[in-house]
């Protein structure tokens, strides 16, 4: 049997969190399912469950939601967004939820075991710094965050075809309004703060 | 007709048989593409809206300054450019605080399209048509349009979400079959392949079971993406199932550009990973 939600632990300030991350119609929702049997990943894994996620929030579970590996498992396909009756904007208040997890976990509240937070930053990183992806750096790091060394060097021969068909480039290009970057980047980092 | 020509981080790399292949193809339909003048990423599958939408923005703003729309050949930055456009348009107080970011005067005039849209609806079926020199019966094609170029409907526009219609449309104008299939619309997975790669390959592999049973001799995608998903990964697909797939996917660019009468190497056929050549010299091609 599974427990009680008891509501005395909940955080009822928590959507209006979501709302402000970019979740604003969350509480539209009147938990028809049609997100959840629009949903993909749903179709592989029965516990990623859009509708559910999204019931908990309304119900203040702050801490069961972003500690959840759940929630990082949304593919941002958008089918639950275009089929929603209610306009709740679904990919977004799930996107929204992530963001919020993604901060709790930098300050320290939450421990995130998923990859993605890292894999984005990475990402976001290589934007930081060039303006542009830098491809090979990318895969790179991901293969060595998600795989380890041996991933690292598992994936040499399918970086060797990309490379050999003039795909890869071995240096980075940067984009000359870099200035413009750093700001932007700054700004988004003040504001999270 | 011209446009600033958006090609996105993918197209300057792994999908660089879908910028040579756009190219080719725009010159022989007189769509003349200028380069965005030092573009940017628009933020991809990574970015959070806080950071691709001032990314995205910034390009918007350099292709007002260019007196341009935009063209993307990639559905991913279709979505974050047109999402950026659609919310700094709407909103007057939002774009001065994203030009306040950017350091810059976007004043949200641009209108951003997808390469597809703008074959298929601006040149016309008709011209192109006219302009098919090489027929290509045989080729069994089902047509996959993945997500963002279709959804959210309203920032995406130009098709029906549900059954969309536009790439049937031009492949059928190629002298291609265009077969029916059940995931025209489904997602690829690509969001999730750097995260969680065994249910990324899971989702493609639904996709190609589907092109199969309808029985296609290769899949049409419109974005770098899927075509990670589909042909860059297909290898990666066969061993997890244990089963050889060998079902080439080509851009739409580049089947139309044989269409046109383009050559394999001119249209970077040479660069897919999944070899087309077998299906090609199939139809007397190559
Ligand atoms: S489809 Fe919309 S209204 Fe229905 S359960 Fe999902 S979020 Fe709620
Ligand atoms: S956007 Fe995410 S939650 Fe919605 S249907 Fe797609 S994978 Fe499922
Ligand atoms: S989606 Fe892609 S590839 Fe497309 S620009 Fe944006 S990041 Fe770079």
């Amino acid at each position: 049997m599974t427990e009680a939600i008891r509501l005395t632990d909940t955080d009822p300030r928590f959507v209006d969190e979501i709302k402000k991350a970019g979740g604003e119609n969350i509480l539209m929702c009147y938990q028809c399912g049609t997100c959840t049997s629009s949903c993909p990943v749903r179709e592989i894994d029965e516990r990623y469950d859009p509708l559910k996620i999204i019931r908990m929030a309304v119900l203040g579970m702050k801490k069961e939601v972003l500690s959840s590996d759940i929630i990082w498992l949304c593919s941002r396909c958008y089918a639950c967004y275009e089929h929603c009756p209610q306009s709740v904007g679904v990919t977004e208040v799930l996107h929204a939820i992530t963001n919020i997890a993604e901060k709790e976990g930098k300050e320290g509240n939450i421990r995130i075991k998923s990859l993605k937070p890292r894999l984005d930053g990475v990402f976001n990183d290589l934007i930081r710094k060039y303006g542009r992806l830098f491809e090979i750096k990318f895969f790179a790091h991901h293969a060595l965050l998600s795989k380890g060394v041996v991933g690292l060097l598992s994936s040499a021969p399918d970086g060797f075809v990309m490379f050999r068909k003039g795909k890869l480039r071995l240096l980075p290009h940067k984009i000359k309004g870099m200035k413009q970057i750093e700001r932007i980047f700054k700004i988004v980092g003040a504001n999270e703060k | 007709m011209k446009f600033a020509y958006y090609p996105g981080c993918y197209l300057h790399g792994t999908a660089l048989e879908y910028d040579m292949s756009t190219r080719a193809v725009c010159r022989k339909l007189g769509i003349e593409l200028i380069e965005l003048d030092d573009w940017n990423c628009c933020g991809a599958v990574e970015a959070n809206n806080s950071l691709s939408i001032p990314l995205s923005a910034r390009n918007l703003a350099l292709a007002e300054r260019m007196g341009l729309n935009i063209v993307a050949p990639c559905s991913v930055c279709f979505h974050k450019l047109s999402k950026a456009n659609k919310m700094v348009k709407g909103d007057e107080k939002f774009r001065k605080k994203i030009n306040e970011m950017i350091d810059g005067q976007y004043q949200g005039g641009v209108e951003v399209r997808h390469l597809l849209d703008i074959i298929v609806n601006e040149v016309g079926l008709e011209r192109v048509s006219k302009d098919v020199k090489v027929p290509l019966e045989g080729v069994k094609a089902v047509p996959y349009y993945g997500c963002l170029i279709v959804r959210p409907s309203e920032i995406a526009k130009f098709d029906d979400p549900e059954d969309p219609q536009s790439l049937d449309d031009l492949i059928k104008a190629t002298g291609a079959e265009c077969l029916p299939y059940s995931h025209k619309v489904s997602c690829c997975g690509g969001g999730l392949l750097a995260n969680k790669e065994d249910f990324a390959l899971d989702m493609a592999k639904k996709i190609i079971d589907s092109a199969k049973r309808a029985g296609s001799n290769c899949i049409v995608v419109t974005c770098p993406l899927c075509h990670t998903m589909l042909d860059f990964q297909q290898s990666n697909i066969g061993s997890r199932y244990g089963i050889t797939i060998d079902l080439p996917v080509l851009y739409f660019t580049q089947l139309l550009g044989l269409a046109l009468g383009l050559g394999v190497k001119e249209l970077g056929l040479d660069k897919n990973i999944v070899s087309p050549m077998k299906l090609l010299e199939s139809i007397g091609i190559g």
